[in-house]
């Protein structure tokens, strides 16, 4: 079973070919920071009003370390336990756009803090700035809670377990990250910090498919271990989500201030609550808050995007194609 | 004077949303005032009250698509609220800050109030929200320092038919073309006409520097110049050495042609097209270029950086010589320009013995199979959408310029539309227009005789453009004053066959396409005779093909819908010349387009539902044929929606949906992409330059590449554009409802679908 304890060297017969696939599928989405063109967002910068640099600080010092938070406890938590060798290949590959997401908002915060002193600041956010910090202890309490786990021997090491993955895939990826990412197209809808915006595409498309990947692991032990879903389960997961909302809550407290025209601590936690329904109902779980998406310019991250070359930059390529030449074949 | 009461803002905005959607079934005022209700902050002004409801209401096109006319409708409020009241006001406004042109002050002065009663009260209810929202966003002359608009949408159309008129009646004919968008001018002349710097022109063409660093410099700086403008440059690099070839002056060896393009790339990026776009330049490259494969990876997101070049545009000019070898597996041979000097000027059989005696004489660099060479072009294509497929001696072979042999068409533009001949000290330039289709429908017809009646406005106004414009270099004047090509392009073809009722790949759409094709060439063509005869023949029509009793048309087998009408434009040529050497040429469009409201140029829809990223952020654009269909069929609803949704703006998953329907809602991506070279090699005889052909494969390999661009060429294609592919995975949906996902494999088990 994919949590019994191992290293399992062998890919063939291959257990798992969904998480290969979806090693392949990331392959072929590589994109680098290069791409990224951040000269547009300077000039924003200095149009922003004292409330939406407020915004944008906050914003900035929380992604300054969020995704380092993440590879983390891959590294630490999730790579030592999914004992599935073409599972693990998925895994060193997020790891890498973990890297890769960490050097976008470095870059960014970079470009944004040209003063070295406030730059200092922005990076140690998460050990001064109340709204970041409790963000930050949320993440490492999860990532305490199976640190000493060295093998998932017992029903309740693997339950832990359980817990730590879906936590990182439903409230730090799947909701501390969407909450940012509202912010991110809330602005790009008013026409500003499009580099940033553009950046933030791709690392939502990285992001997606991190999460679809955890709760593939999780749908798969689910498949193998039922008994280890009850009704306690649900309730921790319940309560994860409920402690995962306020903590970000709080974050868009401080975020939003008094409020922007648009934007407000209000509509965010509908919001946040309209996420968290989601999470649950793809862990197969009523939802549990009921309230609807407020934030019109998040439907536009449905649909296709048709990039004018003259604009942005067309992210919309594969990275590997294969083949060889053949002039007969139907197109 | 009595003032009343200042009702609070909060009234104002609530009685004129209401007013704004009293004649829009469908639209509900009150869902837009509770999303400003929601979103405003305690101390909200008037200002910022209204952009809520233009945003709240444009976030609601994405459920009915009426809601764009309520946000244009509230913004084109704001708009007249911010800009000068009337039309020589906003002229007189625009002048005293250094905008306008003193000429075009002075004509406005005084035709005011003539010009005054031009404007057409009903101009803005014509916008769509995208299009009046790029239009603000981008296009209005703005004050330098408070940055509020010096124009309202009419005065602007106004302010640029009165900067390329000298009578009012002149102004008023060309105005009302802009306000019925029934046909634009391309985007340099919208934003410069009338200017103190009347930069019309869209497109550049550079020849190659010569192999010399002096050259190499001096092109940059010329592209700097004409870029500065918002021109689009496109430059071949064909001449310069390749890789280890020999620096005398030095005894050290070449680089090649990579660092030159870097220090390119630098450039363009540098020049900010006067604070509205970035600059964009496209690089040609003939692929016996001993450089071409690293030319290639230019554009990789992976390898070494100081080898990539990321905002260069990559294109290969390909003689057929290439295409042949490819198709019987034969070897191709690479050469240092420095050793071949005389190819790159020349094209067809005379490439074709220079060629194969270059390599006679040994003079390869090296030999490498030509499929292996096909198969990289393949894959930077499919790896970045660039590396357009571009053909040298179709190119050259049906061109108005290249009759005498030292003419030659050595690259195409950034959108691969324009085929000029370019030469070191002859930089080519055209002025781009395009027909808005879609305006031109009546009933179950196009309007043929007012399209005709379009077209001859168009292409008076862009022979005006030649002598009206500001040109930033003299190799631009010189050639564009010499050879007077325009571009007159069309869009909204993808509009004309929903409301038709014809799929992209029915014989009709070929039929109806190829006879919009010839009619717009005539109409042209007779009008370029007309201006030949009032001003006499562009200056260097005794050099082109025309001159020779050779038009377009004659290079094609084809049997035009109207010979008596070509026989009357051959003996007009015969007798008074042409004005213009180059006439027809099918922009991409896509700011144009937006602004009018309809699918870009040629192309069909990539999907019923996409959102446009722009500068002034995103916008939802909902297929409304589609939409008004799904209301009569009483389907249109969340569930639909979703579905289109979940399925990536196709509809071929709902299952219930009439398969006429299924078929005429086919994207870009589902469609067989043999019908879309078909439709252009089809209109390619009334094409004399070339179109911006995008092609469209969702997970392309090398070999079905490899064949579609191969029956490409065989068609007779001069040129193609993007290679359009899609991302491997994507986004999360954010907002489809949970619980209702469907399940694409299992259509019968999904309740949206059925």
């Amino acid at each position: 079973m994919l949590l019994d304890p191992g290293m399992d060297l062998t890919l063939r017969p291959m257990r798992y070919p969904d998480f290969y696939e979806q090693y392949r599928a990331a392959i072929r989405n590589t994109w680098t920071v290069e791409e990224v063109d951040l000269a547009s967002d300077v000039a924003d910068l200095a149009k922003l009003t004292p409330d939406e640099h407020h915004l944008v600080h906050r914003l900035v010092a929380f992604f300054a370390t969020g995704d380092s938070i993440v590879a983390n406890n891959l590294v630490l938590n999730l790579y030592k336990h999914v004992n599935a060798p073409e599972a693990r290949l998925y895994l060193s590959r997020q790891l890498f756009e973990e890297a890769v997401h960490v050097q976008f908002y470095l870059t960014l915060l970079d470009t944004y803090l040209p003063d070295p002193d406030e730059r200092a600041k922005a990076f140690a956010a998460i050990e001064h700035i109340p709204s970041i910090r409790e963000k930050g202890e949320f993440c490492f309490r999860w990532i305490d809670s199976i640190d000493s786990l060295d093998q998932l021997r017992t029903r309740d090491d693997r339950r832990k377990f359980l817990l730590n993955l879906i936590c990182f895939a439903a409230c730090i990826e799947g909701l501390f990250f969407y909450g940012a990412f509202a912010y991110v197209y809330w602005l790009r809808d008013r026409g500003l910090l499009d580099g940033l915006a553009t950046g933030t595409n791709w690392v939502f498309r990285d992001e997606s498919m991190h999460m679809a990947f955890a709760f593939s692991v999780v749908d798969t032990v689910r498949r193998e271990e039922p008994d280890l879903f009850d009704d306690e389960l649900t309730e921790q997961v319940g309560t994860m989500l409920d402690e995962a909302v306020e903590c970000e809550l709080q974050f868009a407290r401080d975020v939003c201030g008094p409020g922007l025209p648009g934007m407000n601590a209000k509509d965010m936690h509908d919001y946040l609550r309209y996420v968290a329904d989601q999470r649950l109902v793809r862990l197969g779980l009523p939802a549990r808050y009921g309230t609807r998406n407020p934030f019109a310019f998040m439907e536009l991250q449905d649909v296709q995007e048709l990039t004018n070359f003259f604009e942005r930059r067309v992210s919309a390529y594969q990275v590997a194609v294969s083949g060889t030449v053949d002039l007969d074949e139907d197109f | 004077m009595t003032v009343t009461a200042p009702l609070s803002a909060v009234d104002d905005l609530t009685a004129e949303v209401a007013a704004h959607a009293a004649d829009l079934p469908d639209v509900d005022p009150a869902r837009v005032l509770a999303a400003v209700d929601r979103g405003r902050t305690a101390d909200a002004g008037p200002a910022e009250l209204r952009d809520l409801a233009v945003r709240a209401a444009a976030a609601l096109i994405g459920e009915e698509p009426r809601y764009s006319k309520l946000a244009a409708r509230l913004l084109a409020g704001g708009i007249r609220a911010e800009a000068p009241p009337d039309f020589p006001a906003s002229v007189a406004a625009a002048h005293a800050e250094g905008l306008v042109a003193d000429d075009t002050a002075a004509f406005v002065a005084a035709h005011a109030a003539e010009l005054a009663a031009v404007v057409d009260p009903a101009g803005d209810d014509r916008f769509e929200y995208f299009g009046l929202r790029t239009v603000y966003d981008r296009y209005l002359l703005r004050h330098p320092v408070t940055r509020r608009v010096l124009e309202s949408p009419q005065h602007f159309w106004l302010r640029v038919a009165c900067g390329l008129s000298d009578t009012v009646a002149d102004a008023a004919e060309l105005y009302r073309l802009l306000s019925a968008l029934a046909y634009l001018p391309s985007s340099p002349t919208l934003f410069n006409a009338g200017t103190r710097r009347p930069q019309l022109s869209s497109c550049f063409l550079l020849d190659s520097p010569r192999d010399e660093l002096e050259s190499i410099y001096q092109r940059y700086t010329e592209i700097a110049m004409l870029s500065k403008y918002a021109g689009g440059i496109g430059v071949s690099f064909t001449r310069v050495r390749a890789r280890g070839s020999l620096i005398r002056g030095t005894n050290g060896s070449s680089n090649g042609i990579v660092p030159w393009l870097r220090t390119l790339d630098a450039s363009v990026a540098a020049v900010n097209q006067g604070g509205r776009r970035k600059g964009a330049a496209c690089v040609y490259l003939e692929p016996w270029h001993a450089d071409v494969e690293e030319f290639l990876e230019l554009r990789d997101s992976t390898g070494d950086d100081a080898r990539r070049t990321h905002n260069l545009n990559l294109a290969l000019w390909v003689p057929d010589e290439l295409m042949r070898r490819v198709e019987a597996d034969g070897t191709w041979s690479l050469f240092d320009p420095k050793a071949v000097p005389e190819l790159t000027d020349l094209w067809g059989d005379r490439f074709d013995a220079a060629y194969r005696a270059a390599e006679d004489a040994g003079l390869a660099t090296r030999t490498v199979p030509a499929r292996q060479l096909y198969g990289r072009m393949m894959r930077t294509l499919a790896q970045t959408g660039n590396g357009w497929m571009t053909f040298k001696d179709a190119a050259n072979r049906a061109c108005n310029q290249t009759a005498l042999p030292e003419n030659v068409v050595h690259l195409s533009n950034l959108c691969t539309e324009i085929l000029e001949v370019t030469g070191d000290d002859v930089t080519a330039v055209c002025n781009l227009g395009s027909v808005n289709l879609a305006a031109h429908l009546d009933g179950p017809d196009l309007d043929w005789p007012r399209l005709a009646s379009t077209v001859r406005t168009a292409v008076r106004f862009l022979d005006r453009t030649i002598d009206r414009g500001y040109y930033p270099t003299d190799p631009a004047a010189r050639s564009n004053r010499r050879w007077r090509p325009v571009g007159l392009g069309v869009m909204g073809l993808a509009d004309v066959f929903f409301r038709l009722r014809l799929p992209f790949d029915s014989p009709e759409a070929l039929a109806l396409s190829t006879r919009i094709a010839e009619e717009i060439a005539l109409a042209a063509y007779e009008t370029s005779v007309e201006l030949a005869r009032e001003h006499g023949p562009h200056p260097a029509f005794p050099d082109t093909r025309a001159a020779r009793g050779q038009l377009h048309p004659d290079h094609f087998p084809v049997t035009p819908r109207h010979p008596d009408r070509w026989a009357a434009v051959r003996a007009g040529v015969a007798e008074h010349g042409l004005r213009n050497s180059l006439l027809v040429a099918i922009a991409p469009t896509a700011t144009i387009a937006s602004i009018a409201g309809c699918a870009e140029c040629i192309e069909p829809v990539v999907s019923n539902a996409f959102k446009r990223e722009t500068l002034s952020g995103e916008f939802l654009q909902l297929n409304p044929y589609l939409v008004a269909d799904l209301k009569r069929l009483g389907r249109w609803d969340r569930a639909t929606r979703d579905a289109i949704k979940q399925g990536d703006g196709s509809v071929q998953h709902l299952t219930w949906l009439p398969a006429d329907l299924r078929a005429l809602y086919r994207t870009a991506w589902e469609l067989p992409q043999k019908a879309l070279i078909d439709l252009a090699a089809a209109r390619q005889p009334y094409v004399d330059q070339s179109q911006s052909l995008n092609l469209f494969m969702a997970s392309p390999t090398i070999g079905k590449l490899s064949s579609m661009y191969a029956y490409a060429w065989r068609a007779g294609l001069k040129t193609t554009y993007y290679l359009r592919s899609r991302p491997a995975t994507r986004i999360a949906l954010a907002t489809v409802q949970a619980g209702q996902t469907c399940d694409l494999e299992n259509p019968e088990t999904c309740e949206a679908c059925q």
